[in-house]
């Protein structure tokens, strides 16, 4: 909501300087976002008085133009079509001017002829968006020649950008504002009295019992007298038959008024108009559509003006719209309407979207005469779901939707009719019509003074709270010691509790008033649960224990990304996704890690080593689909070595990470299998290159290289290995691994003889070690892999095994008999097992 | 090997005699010799020239069992008497070799120390991460409780529980993924949660007060720009028991935010609406960037976080609303709370100065090793 501090002023009474006041409304709720100061940059620009015009001796399109600025004449060169003759007013900027958009004025030569000053239009002066013609003074404009245009048309002011909550309804005007404003510097808001049709006709309750009313008044004989300045009432009677209002739907249309104002003559406003309409960002159209849009701004209260001729019938009807019917709306769309959507209508078909937007076949124009004015409240709900099922988000519904103030009904027709003959020399029709099909009671609430104290912690004047009550506009019903009730004003939907108006009156007292307190937390019984602690256990294991860098991925994908990475496709889909890239829910960590490795990769060939612990998901039984936390670890490129890089990262790096994470969660070692079916299980891995990994007996996920068709359908440049586990599973094998448990250095020294072999590529280096173990029994402590070579010497499809193997006697001094018997057995069964070639 | 005894009579004295003379000769070069040695190897290779298995004095003691057994005591004795000297020579050098050795050391070319270090090369938390667990550590000092929930949960949880109202701008202000469609009903709608309160209606839902939880996750928004992002990550805060007030929540958040900050920062409440609380505000902390506690307005004026305000917002607060207690089956005559929700990545971008929601989530491992 963009408001002017000008205008504010005016109907506030509150003058002070603009930053306070944007730190008031700031501090009261309505945060100001931003303060844009207009008007800079006119200094040169005065009013001046053409005297006379002549053509330009070279230029066709040119004209010469002799202007009187209150000092003296001079002559400019103008190419604007609009120059009115002797005797129109227009604005001079003078020699020496800089303008907003930052062009200096100067003495020119256009064309052989030296001007002296330039005629302005209002973009030139930043003061509207007209740029056809420049600006010509009307006889509504205030100026004479030689006055700063600044002061004259008063173009100064500072424009409040006002970020308003939804609950602020009353707000969105610049009447609500003012009423905050002078709640805020303890003055009570006085709004001018209204210059109105002196009688509006009231329609009285009656109508709710009969449900959706049925109505026709004729528009009667204006009372003696005038209506407001300048406006004359004439007898409809002359012009042909009354206009009737109708409204069929009680529930979406509790209250319809509307007012006539005749013999108008559509033209451009005069300039304060414009002004006043550009500050506040609307573009001026004419007097007829800027007197609604004035009107809309000042109170808050979207009206609409029909042209009357238009409204075939002269009859207005609100009813709901039949399935399928279409009409067309003001932005030239054809719409198509739902039973759930609320039309106003004419003698023969709609005319208007309630709430929302009128329709092009009634719109007032050029050659509009009389006008038939609307002011309406609709039922906020239904305004809104026409509104978003038609994708027609308006000031009208914007306003509709949060809750305009039903009894204002009247105020504001008057206000609008006496506007609209003002602008467009019409006459107001007095009596209108003021249509009530369901009454809309404010709710009567009570504040007690000492619960109020407890909740916020501090004990309020109840003088203050009465202040506050009064001030944003409740009347008091009862007043006692203990407790003030009151009736909430109709401008706020948003009050209806008792919490309501304790935020009131807390937000107007000021939230930093309210003293600051050493919160007392009391522990509950269950704590924090254990998944939660491990989570964090798993990411900082992965991190220190691994040398893994966190990522975090989006967790929705494009469905082709699952496809390309080889993953379960069974995902959950968004119904409404901000774009195919990000439509589904993901089923794996996969696809956002490549991705991350390939973004980073195609910006640097750096060495990619991430970890993520994220929720995948998938479609379930129950109202929600199941989530299930993963972690999962992703290496690509080089493998940092000390100086330079020490080859590629391949599956052994994963399998590392994969231990140096486990072990910092619990010093157990994983169990990896080769699995026939992992083509099947992880079809996006290296069928040649994987493994399931398995946990205390537990299958838990899979590590392996990333199939090279994945990552190359994923954009990855390099070979990358990934892993995943399941982190519930991996959390229970944790737990049911226990707290490690201290074990006593041993006392006795262990003998560590070596043993060396060739054998057949294929025998798993873990299966032989295993086998060399069993072998050696109780004295075997543990076997280390030193040496694995291929090459020189070594015959083809086989391979040299080097192992240290380390013996100990927990009891007792290990004698070398002892040790050569165990030793022998081992190799004895290599070349039994494995028909290993033993080397010396 | 041993060679037989050559016949003891007839050489005996030739045999002394050439022993005599051995020792002789060995006497006077061995020191020179082994002075000569310029490195260990050497050395070594010296000594065994004399008193090894094939060495001068070896070979010499060979001959005993030739020398007439009159001088065979005295010859032994003088054979032992060279085998020590020439041993206590060798250590004599060898010890003077290392320490040449060691000296040379000591003056050689310095090493290159700025060659790079063997890094152990730890992984580094993501920087949302960092925060979660800092802002956890917090409040966990402070006695409360962490919790979480689904990311995908009924529009229940997440609006009507709430005290959003139906068909209500109210909604607007949370652009909504939904999984399942609108139009079923709100009972049965299944949406990306909004905002971590869900997690607070369903702790409520499960437990009894006193609570004091606070709840970190991914949220989701349909907004995608330059400041936002459709996957974010917010932590809320709750806390229900007896008389709780809102200066207590100002209490709470204060504390918090002079410990996130480490510095003596000011929180600044403004009312706003959140349906779920009343009163509810938003809070301003001091700008961190310009110190804004420091009050050097200049500073101040040219801080293009703060853009010269002096405050930043962190987050949304207040009382939760009676309208929520009654919907969880709470007492709202009994009990009162607070609630607050904050934005973790925007926590990390003011803590860690990042410029760009979306370096947080666009995984370049070069800024995600930065931290
Ligand atoms: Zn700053």
């Amino acid at each position: 909501m963009r408001a002017s501090y000008n205008w504010l002023r005016e109907l506030s009474g509150v003058d002070a300087p603009a930053d306070e006041i944007a730190d008031k409304l700031t501090g009261a709720g309505l945060e100001v976002e931003g303060v844009e100061r207009l008007g800079e940059g006119l200094e040169g620009v005065v009013v001046a008085e053409v005297r006379g015009v002549r053509p330009h001796p070279h230029r066709d399109r040119l004209r010469l133009v002799r202007v009187f600025d209150g000092a003296g004449e001079h002559e400019v060169v103008c190419g604007a079509p609009n120059v009115p003759d002797a005797g129109g007013r227009v604005l001079l900027a003078r020699l020496g001017a800089t303008l907003p958009g930052g062009l200096e004025i100067a003495e020119r030569d256009l064309g052989g002829v030296v001007s002296r000053g330039m005629l302005c239009s209002e973009v030139e002066l930043g003061i509207g968006a007209d740029a056809a013609g420049i600006v010509v003074l009307g006889p509504h404009d205030a100026g004479a020649p030689g006055d700063a245009a600044t002061d004259a048309l008063r173009l100064r002011d500072v424009v409040f950008e006002i970020g308003l909550t939804p609950n602020r309804p009353d707000c969105l005007g610049h009447v609500g504002l003012a009423r905050e404003l002078a709640l805020l510097y303890g003055r009570t808001l006085v709004l001018p009295a209204a210059q109105a049709p002196a009688a509006l006709v009231e329609e009285g309750d009656a109508l709710l019992a009969a449900g959706p009313a049925r109505f026709a008044l004729p528009l009667a004989a204006p009372p003696a007298g005038r209506v407001g300045p300048r406006v004359e009432a004439v007898r409809p009677a002359a012009r042909g038959p009354a206009v009737e209002v109708e409204i069929r739907d009680a529930e979406r249309c509790p209250r319809y008024g509307a007012a006539l104002v005749l013999g108008v003559t559509s033209g451009p406003s005069p300039l304060w108009v414009r002004y006043r309409l550009h500050c506040l960002g609307i573009r001026a159209i004419s007097n007829l559509v800027d007197a609604t849009n004035l009107v809309l701004m000042e109170r808050g209260h979207p009206i609409h003006g029909f042209d009357l001729d238009k409204v075939r019938g002269r009859k207005i009807v609100v009813r709901a719209a039949a399935d399928g019917e279409r009409m067309a709306t003001l932005d030239d769309v054809e719409r198509t309407l739902t039973a759930d959507d609320l039309l106003i209508c004419d003698g023969e078909g709609p005319v208007a979207v309630a709430g929302v937007m009128g329709g092009a076949d009634s719109e007032m124009g050029e050659g509009t005469r009389d006008v038939l004015i609307e002011c309406a409240y609709f039922d906020p709900r239904s305004v809104r779901r026409t509104s978003r099922r038609l994708g027609l988000h308006t000031e009208a519904s914007h306003r509709f939707e949060r809750g305009v103030d039903p009894s204002a009904v009247r105020a504001v027709l008057a206000r609008a009719a006496t506007l609209l003959a003002e602008l467009g020399g019409g006459a107001v029709v007095p009596d209108g019509l003021d249509v009530v099909a369901r009454s809309i009671e404010a709710p009567s609430v009570v504040l007690c003074h000492a619960r109020m104290a407890r909740l916020l912690g501090v004990e309020v004047p109840p003088a203050f709270t009465r202040r506050v009550l009064e001030g944003i506009g409740c009347e008091v019903l009862d007043d006692a010691a203990a407790a003030i009730e009151v009736r909430v004003p109709s401008h706020r939907p948003d009050l209806a509790m008792e919490a309501d108006l304790i935020e009131e009156v807390a937000r107007i007292y000021g939230y930093d008033r309210v003293p600051t307190a050493v919160p007392r937390v009391r522990p509950s019984k269950d704590g924090t649960p254990v998944s939660i602690r491990f989570d964090r256990r798993l990411r900082e294991a992965a991190a220190a224990g691994a040398g893994l860098t966190e990522a975090i991925t989006y967790a929705f994908v494009a469905p082709g990304a699952l496809e390309a990475a080889r993953v379960s496709t069974q995902a959950v889909p968004l119904h409404n996704p901000l774009s195919e890239e990000r439509s589904v829910m993901r089923t794996s960590l996969l696809p956002g890690l490549l991705e991350a490795a390939a973004v980073t990769r195609r910006r640097e060939p750096v060495s990619v080593q991430l970890f993520e612990l994220g929720t995948v998901f998938a479609p379930g039984d129950g109202a929600l689909p199941i989530e299930r936390p993963m972690f999962a670890w992703l290496l690509a490129g080089p493998r940092p070595g000390w100086i330079g890089t020490d080859g590629a990262l391949d599956f052994y790096d994963g399998k590392g990470r994969l231990e140096g994470t486990l072990r910092a969660l619990g010093a157990f070692t994983p169990e990896l299998r080769l699995d026939p079916a992992i083509e099947q299980l992880a079809p996006f891995l290296h069928p040649r290159r994987a493994a399931r990994i398995a946990l205390g007996g537990r299958d838990l996920g899979v590590l392996g290289e990333v199939h090279p068709d994945v990552c190359g359908a994923l954009g990855l440049d390099a070979r990358a290995v990934y892993g995943e586990l399941d982190v519930a599973g991996l959390e229970a094998a944790t737990r049911a691994l226990g707290v490690a448990q201290a074990r006593a250095l041993p006392r006795y020294p262990a003998a560590v003889r070596d043993i060396a072999m060739v054998v057949r590529e294929g025998h798993a280096v873990g299966e032989i070690m295993d086998a060399l173990r069993d072998a050696g029994g109780a004295l075997v402590e543990r076997i280390e892999l030193f040496d694995r070579y291929q090459g020189e010497h070594v015959p083809d499809g086989h391979v040299s095994l080097a192992f240290h193997v380390v013996y100990r006697d927990p009891q007792a001094t290990l004698t070398d008999k002892r040790v050569d018997a165990a030793h022998a057995k081992l190799g004895a069964t290599a070349e039994a097992r494995f028909e290993a070639r033993l080397r010396a | 090997m041993t060679r037989p005894d050559a016949p003891e009579e007839g050489g005996a004295g030739e045999a002394a005699r050439e022993l005599r003379d051995g020792l002789a000769k060995i006497g006077a070069e061995f020191r020179a010799s082994l002075a000569e040695a310029s490195d260990e190897p050497s050395l070594r290779e010296r000594n065994a020239r004399w008193v090894g298995p094939g060495g001068a004095l070896t070979r010499l003691m060979k001959l005993m069992p030739k020398v007439p057994s009159g001088e065979r005591r005295d010859l032994g004795k003088q054979i032992n008497a060279l085998k020590t000297e020439v041993n206590e020579a060798f250590e004599h050098a060898l010890v003077a070799l290392e320490r040449a050795a060691r000296e040379a050391e000591l003056a050689a070319t310095p090493l290159d120390v700025t060659l790079p270090g063997r890094d152990v090369r730890a992984g580094r938390l993501h920087p949302i991460t960092r925060v979660r667990y800092e802002l956890l550590d917090i409040f966990g000092a402070l006695g409360f409780d962490v919790a979480d929930g689904p990311e995908i949960d009924l529009h229940e949880n997440c609006f009507d529980k709430l005290g959003f109202p139906a068909d209500h701008p109210a909604t607007d202000m949370q652009d909504t993924f939904y999984i399942t469609r609108e139009e079923l009903g709100a009972s049965a709608t299944t949406l990306l949660r909004t905002h971590t309160s869900t997690i607070q209606i369903r702790e409520m839902l499960r437990r009894e007060p006193p609570l004091a939880i606070v709840a970190p996750g991914a949220v989701y928004r349909r907004d995608d720009d330059a400041t936002h992002s459709p996957m974010f990550f917010q932590i809320e805060g709750f806390l229900v028991d007896e008389d709780v007030s809102f200066s207590e929540l100002k209490g709470v958040l204060t504390l918090f935010a002079r410990r996130l900050f480490d510095a003596e920062v000011s929180l600044r409440f403004r009312p706003s609406y959140f349906p779920f609380v009343e009163p509810g505000g938003e809070v301003d902390v001091s700008c961190v960037f310009c110190r804004a506690w420091e009050r050097d307005a200049a500073r101040t004026a040219a801080c293009g976080v703060c853009k010269g305000t002096g405050w930043i917002e962190i987050l949304g607060c207040g009382m939760i609303h009676p309208t929520v207690f009654r919907n969880v089956g709470y007492d709202a005559e009994r009990y009162t709370g607070f609630a607050f929700g904050m934005g973790l990545d925007r926590i990390a971008m003011l803590k860690y100065g990042v410029p760009n929601i979306r370096l947080l989530y666009e995984n370049d491992v070069r800024f995600l090793s930065g931290f």
